[in-house]
């Protein structure tokens, strides 16, 4: 019984992971980018958010999601007009790695200066410990409500994708690039888009995170591998695949801390690699 | 009225290049076309006036404006539009939703969804399928279809009836029929010299990026033509 | 090449003479500067020559450094002796990992390698005859006589260092090195004039892997101990990385200008400057950044284009063709 509530929790953690994961599969689908840097904005919206928390205590700090989603948006849509959308245009796969790894190093090391290398964490008080009983299995309320929010932001995302005018020039700008100049769009801009939206998706999962699970500025790293590997796992160029990644990797996770406390990450690693070397494609067979 | 005109046009891919001192004009509601063979800079041509190519030098005068440095983006909501070689249909979008990118650029006109599907009947059985799931002459249709959405005043269209069975060029030759009578101007590249001259009004023919003959196309032999061509 | 051939031998003198003329302290910077040149040169040849951007090299210098200390003192030998442990031991690993990671391009790989790279050091931590989290002394340290000790090491390090870039240099020279620079280039091109695009891969990886593991067991000895938050810390893949990046990958000369540029900034901020090594590391960061959005192929390719310098390139110049009479008849007037 234990087991199989372990499991279920680590489905939910899978809400998460997802979350954490969707930034990155949203960048790389559209710009055939993979934003290294990914991980150190989450954390850099955790930090913002514990410093709403911080300013304003009387308001519950779920709601300083809202200025930071808002901000990651802008530093994204910043980043990438004056950044990355120098170097989005080269043919050279290797120079946007390259970038945005130098970026990473940059914003971690100044967190390290900024807010120091202590651990910090955003506390929700009753909420983070709350769990509820559903069928005989004890579930945490924070979970499960973080499930919920990642499947309701991932049918947001897709509706956005699939319905609308800006979804639609979102994905003839991933399609052909040039082309879609032909048509009186800005390839640029398109890219400033995706990326605040990138950014700000990283962010909600960020915050989440930090509620769960205490951080710091080196957090990125661990918070990048897992979206890499949710990414991967799900099938590049899905989105539901990347949750459904995420609850694969959730359960390996869980399931691996009950096995072996200490093991930190491991087991997610572990399963991911295996994965990797049997199905290269990812879990879901991702479209041509 | 002259609505397009070019003078002294110098095209480079990097340090090459490939159109030398090129001068061209379409003239309102008029049908031009564009031959020669593979390599002689037609395609290079086109994607210079549309804004695709950075690397030039010279004049580029389109309705008035001077367009050589304008961005494609513009170019485009001024009204020059191009079918590009390759159809370069836009593959995870389906039918419809490639015709409607043509609504971006926001102009007005003649050519809605409901016109272009009266135009190519065969795509609106076909509006939610995803290109490729049509066969040439669909997909083709599609990217004229596309340009058309834009209302260009000047469409550009770049090697049509590459590889496309003869009676899908007939099928395709004969909408232009319609398309020119909505008073859209046109450029037709072509490889194939008797199709794009029984469907134009003047010619010019283009060898290694220069011109090497103009002429209405009533008023020209085979035999020059051929010359020219070939660069004989 | 008599010129190279030359400066080669000058230096090799200066490495020798070096060792007994420089103080302890100039020594052990000196040490530092050629592993960490080592090391780059070997990132270097993996994503200049082959292509493949690795994050996880760090693992390769971890399992160097930790192959060194086990066998040292599993088999009480000299850890002189017992040095080629390194190399080995991450050539098999390499070779062993390169079939499932091959399937990987690009970003994938490149992500994939530190995932690895995670999962070595999560592994080692949990092992308690590795030392687990606290690491492990090199106990055949008492076989060493000390006097010598930084001496050795910099004839090693400088041993290692000349032996990358005379390596490199001749492999690049070679009918292998022109293979690889084919597959670096346009790997389905090259593979359609026979180029084994795998095979050179998979020899360039082992040897990046072997050749950085060596660097990695040389810094520890240094050291006298290891531990797996230090040995498999991102950070090494950092420092290769930027000294390549901002030095110029795939040329020779770059990795040189690179470690030069990551020492000169490294004292200047933390010494001169009096900054932590936090800020250092934003520093590089950022001198990376932007050597990436104006140089994207590092300083060496513009200043080496602008002065005509040519010190180790191993760049080939086309044949001149012979002269040859022109065609008679209207075929010569075509083109």
């Amino acid at each position: 019984m234990a087991w199989i509530e372990t499991l279920v929790n680590g489905a939910l953690l899978g809400g998460l992971y997802g979350l954490l994961g969707i930034g990155l599969a949203l960048v790389f689908g559209v710009m055939r980018l993979v934003n290294i840097a990914h991980g150190e904005f989450m954390v850099l919206a955790a930090y913002l958010a514990v410093i709403l928390v911080g300013l304003f205590p009387q308001v519950h700090p779920l709601f300083v999601l809202i200025p930071v989603v808002i901000a990651a948006f802008a530093v994204g849509y910043l980043y990438q007009a004056l950044i990355m959308n120098r170097v989005a245009r080269a043919p050279d796969p290797l120079a946007p790695l390259l970038l945005t790894f130098g970026v990473s190093i940059v914003l971690r090391n100044l967190m390290v200066e900024v807010f120091g290398a202590d651990v910090r964490g955003l506390q929700l008080g009753e909420l983070s410990r709350a769990s509820i009983k559903l069928f005989g299995l004890s579930i945490g309320v924070m979970p499960l409500l973080t499930l919920i929010a990642a499947v309701l932001l991932f049918l947001l995302l897709q509706w956005a994708v699939k319905r609308t005018v800006f979804g639609r020039i979102v994905r003839a700008t991933a399609d052909r690039r040039d082309i879609v100049r032909l048509f009186g769009v800005k390839p640029d801009l398109v890219y400033n888009y995706v990326m605040g939206l990138s950014l700000a998706l990283g962010a909600i999962g960020g915050v989440l995170l930090a509620v769960r699970s205490s951080f710091t500025p080196f957090s990125g790293v661990e918070r990048l591998l897992i979206a890499f590997e949710v990414v991967v796992l799900g099938g590049i160029g899905s989105f539901w695949g990347a949750l459904l990644g995420g609850i694969v990797l959730g359960m390996a996770q869980l399931a691996g801390l009950k096995w072996d406390a200490n093991a930190g990450l491991l087991y997610a690693h572990l399963l991911f690699f295996v994965v990797l070397l049997i199905r290269p494609a990812g879990l879901v067979a991702s479209r041509a | 009225m002259t609505l397009l005109e070019v003078n002294h046009l110098n095209v480079f891919h990097g340090d090459l290049q490939a159109i030398f001192g090129l001068a061209f004009s379409v003239a309102e509601r008029e049908a031009v076309a564009l031959v020669g063979a593979n390599g002689a800079g037609k395609t290079t041509f086109l994607r210079a006036l549309v804004g695709l190519i950075d690397s030039k030098q010279g004049r580029v005068r389109f309705d008035g404006s001077d367009i050589q440095d304008t961005p494609a983006e513009h170019i485009a909501r001024l009204g020059l539009g191009m079918v590009p070689e390759g159809r370069m249909l836009f593959d995870t979008l389906t039918v419809e939703e490639n015709l409607l990118m043509g609504q971006v650029s926001r102009r007005s006109g003649a050519w809605t969804l409901r016109r272009v599907f009266d135009l190519f009947p065969a795509l609106e059985e076909r509006r939610n399928h995803l290109p490729r799931q049509l066969s040439g002459g669909q997909q083709q249709m599609v990217a004229i279809g596309r340009a058309l959405m834009c209302n260009p005043r000047l469409l550009l269209c770049d090697e049509i009836s590459l590889g496309l069975a003869p009676v899908m060029v007939e099928q395709i030759y004969g909408a232009f029929e319609d398309i020119r009578k909505e008073g859209t101007a046109l450029v037709l590249v072509e490889q194939d010299v008797k199709r794009a001259a029984s469907a134009s009004d003047r010619i010019y023919c283009l060898l290694k990026g220069r011109v090497s003959l103009t002429a209405n196309a009533g008023d020209v032999s085979v035999t020059e033509l051929t010359q020219a061509y070939f660069g004989m | 090449m008599k010129g190279i051939a030359i400066s080669y031998a000058v230096v090799a003198a200066l490495i020798a003479g070096g060792a007994l003329l420089l103080g302890e302290g100039a020594l052990r910077f000196a040490t530092e500067c050629l592993l960490i040149l080592a090391m780059a040169q070997m990132w270097n040849l993996l994503a200049g020559y082959a292509g493949l951007v690795s994050f996880g090299h760090q693992v390769f210098v971890g399992i160097g450094a930790y192959g060194l200390f086990r066998i040292s003192d599993a088999l009480d030998l000299s850890p002189y002796w017992a040095l080629p442990i390194a190399p080995l031991a991450c050539a098999v690993v390499a070779a062993v990992i390169a079939l499932p990671l091959f399937r990987l391009r690009e970003a994938y790989f490149s992500i994939a390698m530190w995932v690895f790279s995670e999962i070595v050091a999560a592994l080692v931590t949990k092992t308690s005859w590795l030392g687990g989290s606290a690491g492990l002394p090199l106990k055949s340290s008492r076989l060493l006589d000390l006097d010598w000790f930084e001496p050795v090491l910099f004839w090693i390090a400088g041993g290692l260092a000349l032996g990358t870039i005379g390596g490199l240099f001749l492999l690049m020279r070679s009918g292998f090195g022109l293979g690889l620079m084919s597959v670096r280039d346009n790997d389905l091109a090259a593979m359609s004039v026979g180029v084994d695009v795998q095979r050179n891969r998979f020899i360039v990886f082992v040897l990046s892997a072997a050749g950085c593991g060596f660097a990695g067991a040389v810094s520890f000895l240094g050291n006298l101990y290891v531990s797996p938050a230090a040995a498999f810390d991102v950070n090494w893949v950092v420092y290769m990385m930027f000294i390549v990046m901002i030095g110029g990958i795939g040329t020779l000369e770059g990795p040189i200008i690179g470690t030069v540029v990551f020492f000169g900034l490294r004292e200047l901020i933390t010494d001169q400057l009096g900054y932590s090594a936090g800020w250092y590391l934003v520093a590089l960061g950022t001198v990376a950044v932007i050597v990436m959005l104006w140089s994207p192929r590092g300083l060496w390719p513009p200043l080496r284009d602008r002065f005509g310098l040519k010190l180790l390139g191993v760049g080939r110049t086309a044949p001149t063709p012979p002269d040859l009479p022109p065609l008679a008849g209207k075929a010569g007037q075509l083109g």
